[in-house]
């Protein structure tokens, strides 16, 4: 029997716990034995900043040595002369400034080219895809946060976890926290006025019958539950928890705002979700003649100022290791300018992981503006349920098998965290990971790891097994070490490459395109 | 449908109304059938309503400083008045499904002109020819502003809108690819809204051949939308929208198809699809009873007619739809309001229940009067049972509640209207018997089962 039916067969999802006399709020769970702690997180944090609408990827990571860039946006690409450099081939958008300083302090890793095979460039059916972590062939109904929640916190819904699974900031819940077991997340806009709000609501506990009504007034009833729950909790950590610095006075800053706050409060909750809209940019995006300004900047400078607010306020309150962001977007947009100073909806684009963990700099390759699908959208290069695989991993530690029953299937990690799983020495001391990306055209990392001080050789061989280069070779300290290959030295096809020690070889495909 | 009594009615007046006065079922019983009362009153014509001020023929201005707020501001209090006052007539009910269909917003749409004529669109069409309703639609200046219509241009198409008409407004995705948008996009170019009229531009037309859904030809916008009507699969995705709004959230694949097979019959004609629905055994199945979370603003216009209310202050109310997430004129996404259990969160829902508080105290959560309440007394004795209490207390819930209250509850209810004393010693002539009934009244209108219809 699935536990979903167990529960439904229990008459009522909060069964077995005492209630008080109906129509007067009760707090009866925090005694709860079933209770679990949330050690279970590592006491560690993700923070999802989704940006709705589908976020223009090439206007924010901007490849300005690239010429097609150019020449297919004459009306939008951002001017050369305007890019903040990153790399030699990448920049960010002027508007960026504040998460380029954090980029500077190894502070952000930026995943490129993400998105998914079979590209959906619908908004609703792609968010629905990347907030369940489905394919495109896939119709999911669970967020993949909801199904890492429920495995975090496999008591809920029998008892209510002691603090909060997911707080989501707005009004309206996400499908990423919805799970079989029912809602995940308590949502709000204020915790203060969230608390005024939830004084007289009923927790009701009476059995309902299963009937199609029934279903919907007991989803009611635990919604109501978790409110009445939750909302004193909220506001405590809220009132002693304290933001160390000013936030911009945006919608987004204020959201991470009161996400700090409760952190710094001492709130355990796991996942937090914020949002930012308005990224669905057909027209005007730009400011006619005046490119670097303009919807798409605005938003930008919004990202940029708030992330970098929160993670110097979580810095400058000692919080920071345990905390991680993550922007995310349903799709970015066309290669190609359209005809209104904007960009129609497209494919693959960057998103950003940031904070004290991270690996900082680019995984994965400059995106091919060149060798684009029939409708003229970016290939991806990195699957969106990588980049949840490592945060789950390399962050919030999470196991590999979980990892792969809450994504459906198994996804390599990439090299965005420093302590990654993926180069989590094995039990003979080498790891050699997949190279990122792969398929590659441009460049791509390779990325291996040491348990102890060694002599290592990396080597790239023909689909033959014949030696064609040595990547690196002598006395290795204990660590993670990355090796970039670059496409130019390659025709296309299939090669080897491997990794020699004492211990024995490894060795792993990969393919130039 | 077994017969036409007071529950069938209820479950009608709720699903087709904002709420329902007793009146309101009172007329609907007076009908010996749901046919004649489907056909007689809520599909009745009816002419349309004058408009909220001689404004929404004027010329837009830019930049009009605060004129513009406030006119959108009237153009919501005029929607809800209509919606209060729309008696047992069920086109307001199809005038926000289609809001909420062919959605655009006033982020957007800068000028309450724009909205306020596509809002009479959508009044015309309100069960009209859904087909010609389609076709204005794509030319409606409200429209051609949202979806960027009036922008696109045959040198560098804009998708907006031909994404939206095929995946939201007709077929639905997977109906189409993505060169059916870029085609269909191309012969939807040259219109530009001049003033409050939408004009077409033969410069900006693409004025040559273009294939979709596998027929080809010089098309203009009417082509493309004969096209999609040329397809079985619009009928079924119209019906079930349809069917999900009336009927319940998890659609009933082959009921939608008879629906669908009556639409297509009927040449897309929304009259005869509506009085079908509303006179099917399916639509009257007793599971279906209360299993339809209200609508922010099915909430707000029908607490206010439970409650008789009828000079309520529409900017408390425009201010309780915004917090419960249902601010008119500006649905969330082009997607429009998903419904149901989308408008449930830890937030919304003590939210819900501090709004209907506060129309029964006649105060807001902090505490600031409203100019507008009830009179418990005056509201009770209304009841012909409001000098016994049980039978009260029945007909209080029996006429509120949509979902069946388990007896343990009703007895709950009961106390808390007698407040300590016995059911024998009740009447509306003790001391303090008007705070009861409000304490009652709240206890009601909080329990979830007020959330269902």
């Amino acid at each position: 029997m699935k536990r979903s039916e167990f529960l439904r067969q229990l008459g009522l999802l909060s069964g077995g716990v005492a209630f008080g006399v109906q129509g007067m709020p009760v707090r009866a769970f925090a005694q709860n034995p079933l209770q679990l702690d949330l050690e279970g997180t590592d006491g560690n944090i993700m923070v999802l900043v989704q940006l709705a609408g589908g976020n223009d990827g090439l206007n924010t990571v901007i490849p300005y040595h690239n010429d097609t860039y150019y020449a297919k946006r004459p009306n939008l690409a951002i001017p050369k002369t305007s890019v903040l450099p990153v790399t030699d081939q990448q920049g960010f958008h002027p508007a960026l400034k504040t998460l380029r300083e954090l980029y500077d302090n190894g502070k952000v890793s930026v995943v490129q080219n993400v998105g998914y095979q079979n590209p959906n460039r619908s908004h609703f059916r792609s968010t629905d895809i990347w907030q369940s972590g489905s394919s495109a062939t896939e119709y999911w109904t669970e967020g993949w946060v909801g199904r890492y929640l429920a495995k975090a916190f496999p008591e809920f819904p029998m008892a209510l976890p002691r603090h909060p699974m997911a707080v989501q900031i707005g009004a309206v819940e996400s499908m990423l926290t919805l799970s079989g077991m029912g809602s995940m997340g308590v949502v709000f806009d204020n915790p203060e006025s969230f608390y005024q709000l939830v004084k007289g609501t009923p927790a009701e506990t009476d059995p309902i019958e299963n009937t199609i009504a029934g279903e919907e007034l007991r989803f009611l009833q635990q919604i109501a539950l978790q409110s009445i729950q939750y909302s004193d909790l909220i506001k405590q950590k809220a009132d002693t928890g304290q933001n160390a610095i000013t936030y911009p006075n945006t919608n987004l800053g204020r959201q991470l705002a009161i996400v700090a706050e409760l952190i710094a409060g001492g709130m355990e909750t796991p996942v937090y979700l914020t949002t930012l809209g308005g990224f669905d940019t057909h027209a005007n995006q730009v400011v006619n003649g005046n490119i670097t300004n303009g919807t798409h900047a605005t938003l930008l400078k919004t990202i940029a100022d708030a992330v970098a607010a929160f993670q110097k306020d979580l810095d400058k309150q000692g919080l920071a290791d345990k905390v991680t962001v993550m922007t995310f977007s349903e799709f970015g947009r066309r290669v190609n300018q359209n005809g209104t100073l904007g960009t129609d909806h497209g494919t693959a684009a960057p998103l950003f992981v940031v904070g004290n963990t991270v690996r900082g700099g680019f995984v994965g390759s400059v995106p091919n503006l060149t060798n684009l699908d029939s409708n003229g959208d970016l290939k991806f290069t990195n699957d969106f349920r990588q980049v949840y695989a490592s945060v789950l991993r390399d962050h919030m530690g999470v196991d590999v098998a979980t990892t792969r029953s809450i994504l459906g299937q198994e996804f390599e990690t990439l090299p965005i965290y420093r302590r990654s799983s993926a180069t989590l020495p094995s039990a003979d001391g080498v790891v050699l990971e997949q190279n990122t990306p792969n398929p590659f055209h441009d460049t791509t990392e390779i990325v291996y790891s040491l348990s102890k001080a060694q002599y290592a050789r990396l080597a790239l061989y023909d689909i033959q097994g014949r030696e064609l280069l040595v990547l690196r070779e002598g006395s290795h300290d204990k660590g993670t070490y990355v090796v970039r290959v670059d496409g130019y030295l390659l025709v296309p096809g299939y090669y080897l490459y491997g990794i020699q020690t004492d211990a024995g070889r490894k060795v792993l495909r990969l393919i130039r395109t | 449908m077994s017969a036409w009594n007071f529950e069938n009615a209820r479950h009608l007046l709720t699903r087709c109304l904002f709420g329902y006065t007793r009146g309101d079922l009172d007329k609907a019983l007076s009908y010996s059938t749901a046919t004649d009362f489907v056909s007689k009153e809520l599909l009745a014509d009816k002419s349309l309503p004058d408009p909220p001020g001689t404004w929404v023929a004027e010329a837009p201005v830019a930049n009009n400083g605060t004129v513009d707020g406030t006119r959108y501001r009237d153009l919501t209090f005029w929607w809800l008045q209509r919606m209060l006052t729309e008696q047992t007539h069920m086109r307001e009910k199809m005038v926000l499904f289609w809001h909420n269909h062919f959605t655009s917003d006033r982020e957007k749409v800068n000028f309450p002109q724009h909205m306020y004529q596509q809002n009479m669109l959508f009044r015309k069409y309100a069960f009209g020819n859904f087909k010609q309703f389609t076709k204005d639609v794509t030319i409606d200046p409200a429209m051609l502003i949202y979806l960027d219509g009036r922008q696109n241009n045959r040198n560098a198409p804009n998708e907006n809108f031909a994404r939206e008409l095929m995946e939201l407004f007709t077929v639905g995705i997977g109906n189409y690819t993505e060169d059916d948008i870029k085609q269909a996009a191309l012969a939807l170019t040259g219109w530009r809204v001049d003033g409050l009229k939408a004009v077409f531009n033969q410069n900006g037309f693409a004025n040559t051949n273009k294939t979709f859904l596998g027929k080809t030809g010089n098309f203009t916008y009417t082509d493309i939308i004969d096209i999609l009507f040329t397809k079985d699969i619009l009928a079924n995705f119209i019906c079930q929208k349809l069917y999900k709004e009336f009927v319940y959230y998890k659609p009933n694949g082959a009921f939608v198809s008879e629906m669908a097979a009556v639409f297509r019959q009927a040449d897309y004609e929304l009259k005869p699809v509506l009085q079908f629905l509303l006179t099917s055994d399916e639509f009257y199945r007793t599971d279906y009873r209360g299993a339809k979370i209200k609508s922010p603003v099915e909430l707000l216009i029908g607490t206010l007619k439970a409650l008789s209310i009828t000079n309520p202050d529409w900017g408390y109310v425009t201010e309780a739809s915004r917090t419960l997430q249902q601010q008119l004129f500006n649905p969330p996404t082009v997607q429009g309001w998903i419904g149901q259990r989308d408008w449930i969160s830890s937030s919304t829902l003590p939210l819900r229940g501090s709004f209907t508080d506060s129309v029964i105290n006649g105060r807001r959560l902090n505490g600031q009067r409203l100019p507008f309440s009830i009179d418990a007394l005056t509201y009770a004795r209304s009841y012909p049972s409001s000098e016994k209490a049980e039978l009260f207390v029945r007909d209080v819930t029996d006429y509120l509640l949509a979902y069946p209250i388990a007896p343990k509850k009703r007895e709950f209810l009961l106390d808390t209207l007698l407040d300590g004393t016995i059911s024998e010693n009740w009447s509306t002539n003790t001391p303090m018997a008007d705070v009861r009934i409000q304490k009652f009244l709240r206890t009601v209108m909080r329990q979830p089962e007020f959330q269902l219809c």
